[in-house]
């Protein structure tokens, strides 16, 4: 049941995000109406996927890194349906599932069944821990997305170019706004993870060591997205400047959740 | 079908002509009172400053074309001024095909025109308010508002600036999400200043300042656009609070360089800036368009957006035909479904259906002996009942179109016969 929803998942995400990319690019009537059903049937299927998961190995399923990954592919398809919803702008899917493809797909490939989770993985501060910084990097993942739509779109305009980008994503200004919503929000739940990760490893952990490069990672992350609220709110950074940080951002997460928790980092390895 | 179209366009005759024939409201209202004294049971008319289109049903005692043109061009003392031939007819399907073209604004002189279904809508709405437009025409133009609105949402015939000034502010509003929270300067008073203010204005820009070399010319566009007049000498201070600036004006040099802006932008929190240059020679140092967050446009852009949404346009009237097509046979349909000799078989059809329906639960109840006669009473019931409508609507041949087109409606209604005899006109 696990393996047939691994080998499914990417397929229906890959099937999602061509239709989305047909209505966007190809403005196939067809791919407008079905794309949205299409998004709920994923995100219903991901999530029975995660539920079949957990009941199986009696755990959340975020316990390794690519556990994770599902987990993450699955909160950016859920926070971009929760977008689609309530605002008006539905024309940025292709971009931002997209990235829940990519996500669910390197889990497909590199997850392993879990029975055992180790004892340290039970506290109630690791679920806070997990938790928070799965959304956060859900909205990382967002901000990163409507950053690159923002320069998309900035770069069409400036170079007198009127095609796709330009007829179909919103305003600069809105997707400015949706961005530094985003960053707002990762930064807020980083600061939370890494609070009750920084709780939870003291408890866990004897003589944990600060200069782990997963450590150090995280703490440049949170650093990145901190500046950015500090410099638009106080100093009126705007602009392109603001969506290259954001991108920068999202980069080294991907770079810190994957690299760095893969070879280089000792504590944040529980398998 | 008994359709005449009687007008006047930018097809057929120069803006000195047209106007000539354009009719107010107020002057629409008189002629639809005089052509409906003179015995036309329906017609509408709209008047806008490319076109004048009187609609009229005729009948088969009406006046020739030829005099309807004569009251048109007499109504408004234009004899001499126009003549006959500047007026085009069309008749039966081409003039309602050619309502449904005007509708979906590929008559246009700006393909796509949006307007022009709102200026349709208001002369059938007059026409509804004096009494002269009936039945038929209501058909017609509820068709007619169908086929703009279809044009509308399924096709991209209305998508993209098709002028300069609109452009201008099309593309402003790719960039802000609320022109209403936004601030313009607009710099010169002439025509293209004018317009892209107007067009801000429409838009629900906030705040909008007028500034020019000649104060005066630019009190007049400041009043009629609602906008707010500053010196020319205070243009540099201005541009610190705009968050979009229009600049139209005669010069020999750049009357705002990079540094200007940069200066601007400092002040500005480094807001985004959007700034259109459409003034020859230009008016705006080119440069600025290097500047981070900073959009400038110039006339060769703005024209380039306009030829290439032109072209879109074009490309979409093969779509607008087909969808037109579609309207037009459902008019002609519900046209024929509309004659005598249909709606009566339909009448007797639904009838029968009825008896024999009914007869088929309840047969069984009589004895074998008696159920030919059955048959024979029930056929004889529904004939008494069928033949006074028949006979009025035979009768009714002899009448008004409009009028027989009311009873054939009314009976479809009543009966219910109207989806029956749209199946099968000729049945």
């Amino acid at each position: 049941m696990i393996n047939a929803f691994n080998y499914t998942l990417p397929i229906i995400y890959f099937a999602l995000v061509w239709t989305y990319g047909k209505a966007f690019f190809a403005d196939k009537l067809w791919a407008k109406r079905a794309k949205t059903p299409i998004l709920i049937g994923t995100i219903a299927l991901h999530l029975l996927s995660l539920a079949v998961r957990a009941i199986t190995f009696r755990h959340p399923p975020v316990t390794t890194i690519f556990e994770i990954f599902t987990a993450l592919a699955c909160s950016v398809a859920v926070t971009y349906y929760v977008i689609e919803l309530y605002s008006k702008h539905k024309e940025t899917g292709y971009f931002i599932l997209n990235i829940a493809f990519f996500f669910q797909l390197a889990s497909s490939i590199f997850i392993k069944d879990t029975p055992e989770v180790p004892e340290i993985l039970r506290s109630p501060f690791f679920g806070t821990h997990v938790s928070s910084a799965l959304l956060g990097y859900a909205a990382i993942t967002i901000a990163g997305a409507y950053g690159l739509m923002y320069l998309m779109l900035y770069h069409e305009m400036k170079a007198t170019r009127f095609g796709v980008i330009y007829k179909k994503l919103p305003t600069l200004e809105t997707l400015e706004r949706m961005t530094f919503t985003s960053v707002t929000l990762a930064f807020s739940l980083l600061s939370i993870a890494i609070f009750f990760g920084f709780v939870w490893l003291n408890r866990a952990i004897a003589n944990p060591n600060y200069f782990d490069p997963k450590f150090i990672g995280t703490i440049v992350i949170w650093a990145i997205y901190g500046f950015i609220v500090i410099a638009k709110t106080l100093s009126g950074w705007r602009g392109r400047k603001v969506m290259i940080l954001s991108i920068v951002g999202f980069l080294i997460s991907i770079f810190s959740m994957t690299i760095i928790n893969i070879f280089f980092s000792r504590f944040h390895k529980f398998y | 079908m008994n359709l005449l179209c009687i007008g006047i366009s930018h097809y057929t005759a120069p803006l000195d002509i047209r106007e000539k024939l354009w009719f107010s409201s107020e002057e629409t209202s008189q002629i639809l009172s005089l052509l409906k004294s003179i015995g036309i049971g329906e017609c509408v008319m709209f008047s806008t400053c490319n076109r004048t289109e009187l609609y009229v049903l005729t009948e088969n005692n009406m006046l020739p074309s030829e005099e309807i043109k004569g009251i048109l061009i007499t109504q408004k003392s234009a004899e001499g001024k126009v003549q006959l031939s500047d007026l085009f007819t069309l008749s039966a399907g081409e003039a309602a095909r050619h309502l449904f073209r005007v509708a979906a604004g590929i008559d246009s002189m700006v393909l796509g025109d949006v307007q022009i279904l709102a200026q349709v809508k208001e002369g059938f709405q007059l026409a509804t308010e004096l009494g002269t437009a009936g039945i038929f025409m209501n058909r017609l133009f509820q068709l007619a508002f169908r086929a703009g609105k279809r044009v509308r949402t399924e096709t991209e015939i209305g998508d993209g600036a098709v002028s300069v000034s609109y452009a201008a502010v099309e593309l402003a509003e790719k960039i802000f999400d609320d022109l209403n929270k936004k601030s313009a300067l607009v710099i010169g008073a002439g025509e293209t200043a004018d317009l892209a203010a107007t067009h801000l204005r429409g838009k629900k820009i906030g705040k909008l300042f007028i500034t020019n070399r000649t104060q005066e010319h630019a009190e007049q566009l400041a009043a009629k656009v609602q906008g707010t007049v500053i010196p020319f000498s205070n243009l540099f201070n201005t541009i610190y609070d705009a968050d979009i600036v229009i600049s139209s004006i005669e010069v020999n040099r750049f009357i705002l360089t990079a540094t200007d802006i940069q200066r601007a932008l400092k002040r500005h929190g480094n807001k985004t800036l959007f700034i259109i240059d459409i003034g020859v020679p230009r008016n705006i140092d080119p440069e600025v368009k290097n500047i981070e967050n900073v959009f400038l446009y110039d006339l060769d852009t703005l024209n380039l957006m306009v030829e290439e949404n032109l072209r879109k346009r074009g490309a979409e009237i093969p779509k607008v035909e087909a969808i037109i097509t579609e309207v037009l046979a459902e008019l002609t349909h519900w046209y024929s479904s509309l004659e005598v000799n249909p709606t009566i078989t339909a009448l007797t059809q639904f009838m029968e259906n009825i008896r024999q329906e009914e007869l088929a639960k309840n047969i069984n109840r009589f004895d074998p002996k008696d159920r030919e006669l059955v048959e024979l009473v029930t056929k004889r019931i529904i004939n008494k009942i069928i033949h006074a409508p028949i006979v009025n609507l035979r009768n009714g041949q002899e009448t008004s179109l409009t009028e027989r087109l009311q009873r054939m409606s009314a009976i479809q209604k009543l009966f219910g016969i109207a989806n029956l005899s749209k199946e099968d006109p000729n049945a």
